[in-house]
C-alpha cells in the first residue's frame, strides 16, 4: 500500500498532516457518542485505519472533519456491538442521536475558538481549582489517590470536580456566544 | 418528558450524571436515568455532546505531553514516520498545547521545560540570535540561541533576542518582556515590546494582547504591551496589518499608522508609540558583540589551559584554514607536535562563536586521526560538540582502532546516550569482559545544532576495586543507567591509533559510526577532572 511514487508519497502526507490536525477533534467527536477512553482509543485505531485504506475517496475540496465523522459514527456504532452492556453503553439509536448533537454543534463553531475558550476559561480557574483538574485528568493516578493525598474521600472530590467542570462549561459557552 | 426546563450547565440535576458517566462511576440505575433522559430530550443530548467535548478537551491538554499518535498501518504494524513528517504533525498538535501549558502549570503559563529533551521535538520557534539576553527560565532548562522552543511562557528579563516561528515570521524581543507561544503563527505578547517581521510565505502570522488579534498581512510591525497587560500600541512599519478585537471588528492598519487597543478594541490614534521597538538588525549587532566578549573570554581561559600538566593533549581547533591537514596539539607539556591530529575529510566551519573555527564531520571519510602512546590509569575526554544527528546505531566521538586489549571507545548512540567501554581482553569474549558504561539519554533531535560539552572520565584507582567512570554534559553529571561489567576492576586504559569523529578499523567491516556534526575543542587528560573543573570549563566555554 505504501509506494515510493511521488504522489503516494504526498498523499501520505497530506493524510498524515489532515489526521494529526483533526484527531484530538475526531476523538472528542467519538467520546460524545458515549464511549469511555479505552473504547474510544480503541476505536480510533480502527478509524485512522479506514481512513487510511478509504483515502482516495476523499475529495481534498471538501470538509476533511465531515469525512472523518461519517466514518468514525459507523465504526463507533460497529464496535458498540462488541461492547457489554453492563460497560454502560448506550443504545444504538441514542449513539447516533448524540453523533447528531456533537455534530451540529460542531458545525457551528470552529474547534479552534473552543479551543482558545477552554484555554482561556483553564486560565481564569483559581490555581488550587485547576491544579485539582489537572491531577485528575493527567491519569497517572486514581481519583481515589487523588482523594487521598489531599485527605478527602472520593465522592467529596467527585464533586468538587463536578463543580470546577460545571464552572468551565458555563465559562465556555460564554466566551463562545461572545465571538 | 420534553416539558423538562431548557437544561444548561447550570442543570443541577442532569450534568452531575452526565459527568458521572463520562467518569465511568454511575450506578446502574443512574445510568439508567441519564440514558432515558438522553433519548428522551433534546436539550440534554446536547449538554451531553458539550460535556463530553470538554472532557476530551481536558484529557488531551493535559495528555500531550508524551502522546503518541495513534495510528496503525494497514497490517497493524505501528506507524513510523519519517522526522519531517512528524514535524508536520507536531506543528498540527500545537493545537491543544495552550491547553497544556495551562494544565501542566501552577502559574499558568509553561515555562520552558527542558527544551531539546523528550521524546518527540514540539519546538514551535527557535532563538536564533540574542544581545545580552537574560531569560527567566526553568530550573535546569537551557535558553540561548539554537534551542528549539516549544509552546509556552518565556520571559525575557533583559537584553535582546530574536525569535523566529517555524511558520517563518520572526520576532525581536525586548526585555523586559513576556511572550507566551502558542504555535509556530501565532504568539500572545503578555508585556513588553517586540517586532514582528512578517515574510510572504508566514503571512496570517498573528500576536494577540488583551483581547486583541493583530494579524499580520505582510512585512512588519511594532507591538508594544503595558506592564499590567491592560493596553497595547501597534505600529505598522511597512505592509498591511489587521488589527481585531474581541467584537469581531477588524481595523485595517498600513505602513506608518498606529493604533492603540484597549479594552478588546482598537483604535487609531495619530502619535507614534514612545520608545524604540527592538529591531533585528540591532539584535544581530548585539549578538556580535557579546560573541566577542564570550570568545574573548573561552580564549583566555583555553591559553591558561594548555599548561596544565595532567594534559595528554589539547585540540583547541583554532585558526584553521581551508587547507589546513594538522590539527595542533596545544598542550604545553608533553610531546607536543607529536601529538597532533592528521585532518582527514573534515571541512573547516565556523565554530561556536563567528571568530572560532571547528571541524565539520558529515561524509565516510570525515575524521582526525592521532596516534596516542602511553598506559593510563585514569583519563578525562571532554569534547566541544554541536550534533546535527545520530545516524548510526552508535555515533563516533573519539574511537580507537578496532578494540585492542585496554583501549577506549568513547561514542554516543543513536538514542543520546553516551557510552564509554574498555576490555583487558580487546574483543575475545567481549561479554565477559568488556566495560561498558551508559549514559541516560542526553540528546534527542530537539538539540540538533547546539553546542555542548560532553565529557567523560574514567578512573581505576589502585586497580583492584571496580572503575569510577562519570558522563557530564555541560559541566553536569549525568546518571549512568546501564552497562556491562561494571563491578570489575579497569585496566591500565590505552589509546594509539584513534579516530575523532570516525573508527578507521573497525571490528566488522560493515560497522559505520561516522559522527556527523561539528568539533571545536578536544582535550585528553592522564586524570580524571572534578565535576567542579568540568564545571569550570563549560562556563569559560558555553557559546
Amino acid at each position: 500500500m505504501f509506494t515510493n511514487s511521488n504522489d503516494a508519497e504526498s498523499s501520505e502526507e497530506n493524510f498524515v498532516q489532515l489526521f494529526a490536525a483533526h484527531e484530538r477533534h475526531l476523538r472528542a467527536f467519538v467520546r460524545s457518542m458515549g464511549l469511555d477512553w479505552n473504547a474510544v482509543d480503541d476505536v480510533m485505531q480502527t478509524v485512522s485505519l479506514v481512513m487510511w485504506r478509504k483515502w482516495n475517496t476523499f475529495d481534498p475540496d471538501t470538509d476533511f472533519m465531515r469525512w472523518a465523522r461519517v466514518i468514525a459514527r459507523f465504526e463507533v456504532l460497529k464496535f458498540r456491538r462488541t461492547m457489554a452492556r453492563d460497560r454502560h453503553v448506550f443504545t444504538d439509536d441514542l449513539m447516533k442521536l448524540l453523533a447528531d448533537a456533537s455534530e451540529e454543534q460542531s458545525e457551528g463553531s470552529r474547534f479552534e475558538s473552543y479551543r482558545s475558550a477552554l484555554e482561556e476559561c483553564l486560565g481564569s480557574l483559581p490555581p488550587a481549582s485547576r491544579e485539582l483538574i489537572s491531577a485528575a485528568y493527567r491519569g497517572d493516578r486514581t481519583i481515589g489517590e487523588v482523594a487521598n493525598d489531599i485527605g478527602k474521600s472520593a465522592t467529596a472530590l467527585y464533586k468538587t470536580l463536578d463543580r470546577i467542570r460545571q464552572n468551565l462549561q458555563i465559562c465556555i459557552e460564554r466566551r463562545m456566544s461572545q465571538v | 418528558m420534553d416539558n423538562n426546563p431548557q437544561p444548561g450547565a447550570g442543570d443541577d440535576m442532569l450534568t452531575p450524571l452526565i459527568l458521572g458517566h463520562l467518569d465511568g462511576r454511575l450506578s446502574d440505575v443512574d445510568f439508567a436515568v441519564l440514558e432515558q433522559r438522553l433519548i428522551d430530550d433534546a436539550a440534554a443530548r446536547d449538554l451531553y455532546a458539550s460535556l463530553a467535548k470538554l472532557d476530551a478537551g481536558l484529557r488531551d491538554g493535559i495528555e500531550m505531553a508524551g502522546a503518541p499518535v495513534n495510528l496503525v498501518t494497514p497490517d497493524g504494524k505501528a506507524f513510523s514516520f519519517p522526522v519531517r513528517k512528524v514535524l508536520a504533525m507536531a506543528a498540527a498538535l500545537v493545537f491543544f498545547a495552550g491547553v497544556t501549558a495551562l494544565l501542566l502549570n501552577k502559574q499558568g503559563g509553561s515555562d520552558l521545560q527542558d527544551p531539546g529533551r523528550g521524546t518527540a521535538t514540539r519546538g514551535v520557534a527557535v532563538i536564533s540570535a540574542e544581545a545580552g539576553a537574560v531569560w527567566d527560565r526553568a530550573e535546569g532548562s537551557e535558553m540561548g540561541v539554537g534551542v528549539a522552543l516549544e509552546p509556552g511562557r518565556l520571559v525575557l528579563s533583559e537584553g535582546l533576542a530574536q525569535i523566529d516561528f517555524y511558520g517563518g515570521a520572526s520576532v525581536s524581543l525586548s526585555g523586559p518582556a513576556e511572550i507566551e507561544l502558542i504555535g509556530a503563527d501565532a504568539a500572545i505578547l503578555h508585556r513588553g515590546r517586540l517586532r514582528a517581521d512578517v515574510p510572504p510565505a508566514a503571512r496570517g502570522f498573528e500576536i494577540r494582547s488583551a483581547d486583541v488579534r493583530i494579524e499580520d498581512l505582510g512585512t512588519s510591525f511594532g507591538m508594544a504591551v503595558t506592564d499590567d497587560n491592560s493596553s497595547a500600541e501597534v505600529v505598522v512599519f511597512d505592509g498591511e496589518v489587521r488589527a481585531i478585537g474581541r467584537d469581531g471588528e477588524a481595523l485595517s492598519l498600513f505602513g506608518g499608522d498606529t493604533a492603540r487597543l484597549v479594552e478588546g478594541v482598537a483604535r487609531p490614534q495619530s502619535e507614534l508609540p514612545k520608545g524604540d521597538f527592538p529591531n533585528i538588525r540591532q539584535v544581530v549587532a548585539g549578538a556580535d558583540d557579546r560573541d566577542e566578549s564570550r570568545y574573548a573570554a573561552w580564549k583566555r581561559a583555553s591559553i591558561e589551559r594548555r599548561s596544565d600538566p595532567r594534559l595528554i593533549a589539547y585540540y583547541d581547533f583554532e585558526d584553521l584554514t581551508e587547507t589546513s591537514r594538522r590539527l595542533e596539539n596545544r598542550a604545553a607539556i608533553g610531546t607536543g607536535s607529536e601529538l597532533d591530529g592528521g585532518i582527514v575529510g573534515a571541512r573547516v566551519t565556523r565554530g561556536r562563536w563567528a571568530q572560532k573555527t571547528a571541524l565539520d564531520f558529515r561524509l565516510e571519510g570525515d575524521r582526525v586521526r592521532f596516534q596516542i602512546p602511553g598506559e593510563f590509569d585514569a583519563l578525562t575526554l571532554y569534547a566541544w560538540v554541536r550534533i546535527d544527528a545520530l545516524d548510526r546505531q552508535l555515533n563516533s566521538l573519539f574511537l580507537t582502532d578496532y578494540f585492542d586489549p585496554n583501549e577506549i571507545h568513547w561514542q554516543i548512540s543513536r538514542e543520546g546516550k553516551m557510552h564509554f567501554a574498555t576490555s583487558p581482553m580487546g574483543v575475545q569474549d567481549i561479554d565477559k569482559h568488556n566495560r561498558r558504561f551508559y549514559s541516560e539519554p542526553i540528546w534527542d533531535a530537539g538539540m540538533s545544532g547546539q553546542w555542548i560539552l560532553l565529557a567523560t572520565t574514567a578512573d581505576r584507582g589502585d586497580g583492584t576495586t571496580p572503575g569510577t567512570v562519570a558522563h557530564y554534559v555541560n559541566g553536569r553529571q549525568v546518571e549512568i543507567v546501564d552497562g556491562t561489567q561494571m563491578h570489575k576492576a579497569l585496566p591500565k586504559m590505552r589509546i594509539g591509533r584513534a579516530d575523532l569523529g570516525n573508527w578507521s578499523d573497525p571490528i566488522w567491516t560493515t560497522a559505520m559510526r561516522t559522527f556527523n556534526g561539528r568539533v571545536d575543542e578536544f582535550a585528553l587528560y592522564k586524570s580524571a577532572l572534578s565535576a567542579a573543573e568540568l564545571e569550570l570549563i563549560y562556563q569559560q566555554g558555553k557559546p
